[in-house]
């Protein structure tokens, strides 16, 4: 039987930094990843965060890739901007919270993981390979078993093969959690549902409309009307030449009260200001006049196509600096001014020749959901079981704390810590709980980011409260009031804060993740002090069915799901919540059709739910 | 490649592939008379030379096998040569190239690819040689077998998967047989090194074990940086160089000749068929309407 020292399972931004991390120090490890390529199973909001805490350390992640992060890495824009929206119909009341996102911050990015997975596993597979170790992708490991002092991983493509420590970076649906029995599932009272669709905006349309500065980019959060009265809300960030929208829930509060997951990003593509920030000029093809020859029509059609083609790529490419200068540097026009007459003379031909409509709309490129563990509830005590580490979402650690929203620089952190005790651990040959797990736990325990998830940090606090200062203290319910009221003072703040904190998040916030703070609160502020916003045309929303047939996948004929109990409620609720309408109920009994899962796990609580096998299964070309 | 290194290879391969006209939607061109119009098709490594290549990667994945890829035709034919090197990694790159050689057969073709063969060994012997099914233009599936019979090699045809027995130089393959009426069979053989492959289209590389995928991920690596350079790894022989007989090569030494191709013509369709435009409710309740119709007379009869 093979053997290597160590195997990290899942090729996250977690798992990928951990594979860099271990090779740096000089240790043989290998990369287990699913998708066909790395990259390809990978979604988030995303917000990549660096920070300097002030009290103790995090490891972020250009100390494990380096300085070539911030000059190499296929990041989207730096977030300098960080708005909430209070919405309520067509009013919007909105609070910098810039200041409270830069907040111990070196710097943030927004992210498509597809693009960013693909450069980190480049890095850490070269040097990987130096140790002797490397990437395996398309394979899924389906059993870990321990024969005496061996510990044997199994997988659905290759023969079994023995290492001595494991990381488990396989996300919020770990499997590996699950069969070394190191945790329950998770409960949808300790997770969020997020959807996503990714939107097309050329480049400096984009820039214009948030006003931004090339490679900058802006935040803004939605909370109010736009919730459809649950607890979460909306974001929508601003990455190169696409937006990433989204809707993120308290997972229970979808289960209380069901709703389509893709309804709450609809409701959300309704906003008056969102369909403002999302508007983009759209071709709307003419029906091609049936009395002309059948030829006539084909070729009418084709040429269609083809200018609509040349109109939209060379659209996209005069939007953007560096698009603009390619084509006059590759020879292919003179000046800026020709690509620009061209453009014209192409829209020209398609209105005056084809009848071809150009409208305001948005154009949608994906649609993807995924679960998000809420570290302040469901962060393992203890991130470990025998020689297993568990790092990032499938130890259920995250940041959400109101608008502070950190998934993964968590996980970079975390897989630093596990790749550094298992170094320890090798160095000692000892990989005994007691020595490797619990060194990793205190270790996890140190980090700031643990503590973020344990209490609150009044500095933040304040930062948060300076920037709702515009608010009336009156103008809130009285509850809320008196929070203000006794925040806006200094002193009182200590005192509350000291008094929140020994209360501690587990009885304080079933008090304030309510109704109240994420509907009811922004709807009077947006009735009471919002301004009127207007949009010039509605968003032509795809259906679920338009949505999923963008998507691209390998298809496997066996399900990776199997009901346990088609009658439950749990199930039945299932039928509206799973994101991609898998599940259906016929004559009483909930049914599967597996084909259109987009993998978020949605159902797994009740279901027997595994990853499909290798190389199966959605391939995400936005993440 | 220096002679030593030759030798200290474990297993000496060689691939025969064929530049081919990409029938693959947008890239084909045809002349009104129904004819491919070669020069506006655009050319590409034929597909069954692509699986020939990707089973000659197996052995340098698993036995550091050194490969040779060679091919037969125009001075362009070398980015056939280029998108096998791609796939298999391959050590060298043969071209054999002259006006002599044009209006070859099968049997001219396979004189040229055994001569050439011949020349890669060197002082060593070539362990397996592979080439495609067939070629995608010209389906006679004959350029494989000759060459084998002219190198008097062992022949394998139809391998859908194989392996090396180094130490006792034997080489172990499955072949698919497929045959009217009865079900698919696979045969397991055996034979001694040197063998012949034709390489059937289900044949599928598997990297069973994670050495090997991490092998297979360093050779891919390697293959991407010698195919953007592949012009170092080439070798291109006109008649003179490669020592043939001119009698064997070209058309004096074919002894078929096509001299007519017919057109099958086209069964006239005894099915109807109604375009129904789906733009509107009306018009999709009509199509809903005669499915109703024909699935309710199949089911009456």
């Amino acid at each position: 039987m093979e053997r290597f020292d160590v195997a990290i399972v899942g090729g996250g931004t977690a798992g990928f930094s951990a594979l860099q991390q271990l090779s740096n120090l000089g240790k043989q490890a290998i990369l287990i990843e699913a998708g066909k390529t790395p990259g390809s199973k990978n979604v988030s909001g995303g917000i990549l965060y660096s920070k300097t805490p002030k009290n103790g350390r995090v490891y972020n992640v250009e100390d494990v890739f380096g300085q070539e992060f911030v000059t190499q890495a296929p990041v989207e824009r730096l977030i300098t901007k960080y708005i909430l929206h209070a919405t309520s119909n067509d009013k919007v009341f909105s609070i910098d919270l810039t200041p409270a996102h830069e907040y111990q911050s070196n710097f943030a990015y927004s992210v498509l993981l597809t693009k960013l997975i693909p450069w980190f596993a480049k890095q850490a597979g070269e040097n990987a390979e130096r140790q002797g170790g490397g990437i395996v992708s398309g394979v899924h490991v389906r059993g870990v078993s321990w024969n005496g002092d061996k510990t044997i991983v199994e997988t659905d493509e290759l023969e079994p093969f023995e290492v001595k420590a494991i990381i488990a970076a396989d996300g919020v649906n770990s499997e590996l959690a699950e069969l070394s029995k190191a945790r329950p599932k998770f409960t949808p009272e300790e997770l969020y549902q997020g959807v996503k669709v990714v939107v097309k905006l050329p480049e400096e349309i984009l820039q214009e409309r948030f006003n931004i500065k090339p490679n900058e980019g802006a935040a803004h959060l939605f909370a109010g009307d736009v919730t459809l009265d649950h607890i979460g809300g909306g974001f929508l960030y601003t990455n190169r030449d696409t937006l990433s929208l989204g809707a993120v829930y308290h997972y229970d509060s979808l289960m209380e009260n069901p709703v389509e997951p893709y309804v709450l990003v609809d409701r959300l593509l309704k906003n008056p200001l969102i369909s403002e920030f999302v508007k983009d000029e759209v071709a709307i093809k003419e029906d091609i006049d049936k009395s002309l020859a059948t030829q006539e029509q084909l070729r009418a059609r084709f040429a269609v196509s083809k200018l609509l083609k040349n109109w939209g790529d060379l659209r996209d490419q005069y939007y953007s600096r560096l698009g603009r200068a390619r084509l006059v540097e590759n020879g292919r026009y003179k000046s800026e001014e020709e690509i620009k007459a061209r453009l014209d003379s192409i829209r020209n031909e398609l209105v005056g020749r084809y009848n071809t409509k150009f409208v305001n709309d948005y154009v949608e490129l994906e649609y993807s959901a995924k679960l998000v563990p809420d570290g302040k509830r469901c962060r393992m005590k203890k991130p470990y079981r025998k020689n297993i580490l568990f790092v990032g979402d499938a130890a259920g650690r995250g940041i959400f704390v109101g608008p502070r929203i950190e998934g993964l620089n968590v996980g970079i952190d975390d897989a630093v810590r596990a790749a550094n005790s298992i170094s320890r651990s090798l160095d000692r040959n000892n990989f005994a709980e007691e020595y490797m797990g619990e060194f990793y736990t205190k270790s996890i325990e140190d980090s700031p980011y643990t503590r973020d998830m344990k209490e609150i940090d009044k500095d933040y606090l304040k930062l948060f409260l300076d920037a709702a200062k515009a608010v009336p203290v009156d103008i809130v319910k009285a509850r809320y009031g008196i929070i203000f009221k006794l925040m806006s003072s200094g002193m009182l703040r200590g005192l509350a804060v000291g008094f929140a904190n020994i209360l501690g998040y587990d009885r304080l916030l079933p008090m304030v993740e309510t109704r109240e703070t994420y509907v009811q609160v922004p709807i009077e502020l947006a009735e009471k002090l919002g301004s009127h916003t207007a949009s010039t045309y509605s968003c032509t929303i795809p259906t679920i069915a338009q949505r999923i047939a963008k998507l691209r996948y390998n298809d496997d004929t066996l399900s990776h799901i199997r009901i346990l109990d088609p009658k439950s409620e749990f199930m039945r609720k299932m039928v509206v919540l799973c994101p991609t309408k898998c599940y259906s109920i016929e004559q009483e009994e909930v049914m599967l059709q597996h084909e259109g899962c987009i993998e978020c796990g949605s159902c797994a609580k009740e279901t027997d739910w595994k990853h499909p096998r290798g190389e199966k299964g959605i391939e995400f070309r936005y993440g | 490649m220096e002679i030593a290194e030759l030798m200290a290879s474990p297993l000496n391969l060689a691939v025969i592939v064929k530049l081919e006209p990409d029938f693959s939607e947008g890239s084909v061109s045809y002349n009104s008379d129904g004819t491919l119009n070669r020069a506006e098709t655009k050319s590409i490594l034929g597909p069954h030379s692509a699986i020939a290549s990707a089973a000659a990667f197996y052995a340098k994945v698993k036995y550091g096998a050194v490969i040779s890829v060679a091919t037969m035709g125009p001075p362009i034919a070398d980015s056939a040569l280029q998108q096998a090197q791609l796939i298999s990694d391959a050590d060298s790159l043969h071209l054999y190239s002259d006006r002599i050689f044009s209006g070859a057969d099968t049997l001219a073709t396979a004189e040229v690819l055994k001569t050439g063969i011949k020349k890669m060994e060197g002082t060593g012997e070539m362990d397996i040689v592979f080439s495609g099914h067939r070629a995608s233009d010209g389906e006679t599936g004959q350029t494989g077998p000759q060459t084998a019979w002219k190198l008097g090699y062992t022949f394998l045809g139809n391998v859908i998967c194989y392996d090396v027995d180094i130490e006792k130089r034997i080489v172990t393959a499955k072949r698919l047989i497929t045959l009217q009426g009865t079900p698919d069979v696979i045969e397991e053989i055996e034979a001694p090194l040197p063998v012949f492959i034709t390489v059937d289209p289900s044949y599928r590389s598997v990297f069973n074990t994670v050495s090997l995928r991490l092998a297979s991920v360093k050779y891919q690596k390697e293959a991407e940086q010698r195919a953007q350079n592949y012009k170092n790894y080439l070798k291109i022989f006109n008649a003179q160089q490669l020592e043939v007989d001119p009698k064997f090569v070209g058309l004096p030494g074919s002894p078929t000749i096509v001299y007519k191709v017919e057109r099958i013509p086209k069964a006239r369709a005894s099915r109807r068929a109604e375009v129904i435009d789906g733009s509107d409710q009306q018009q999709l309740r009509r199509v809903a309407e005669k499915i109703h119709e024909i699935v309710g007379r199949v089911v009456n009869q």
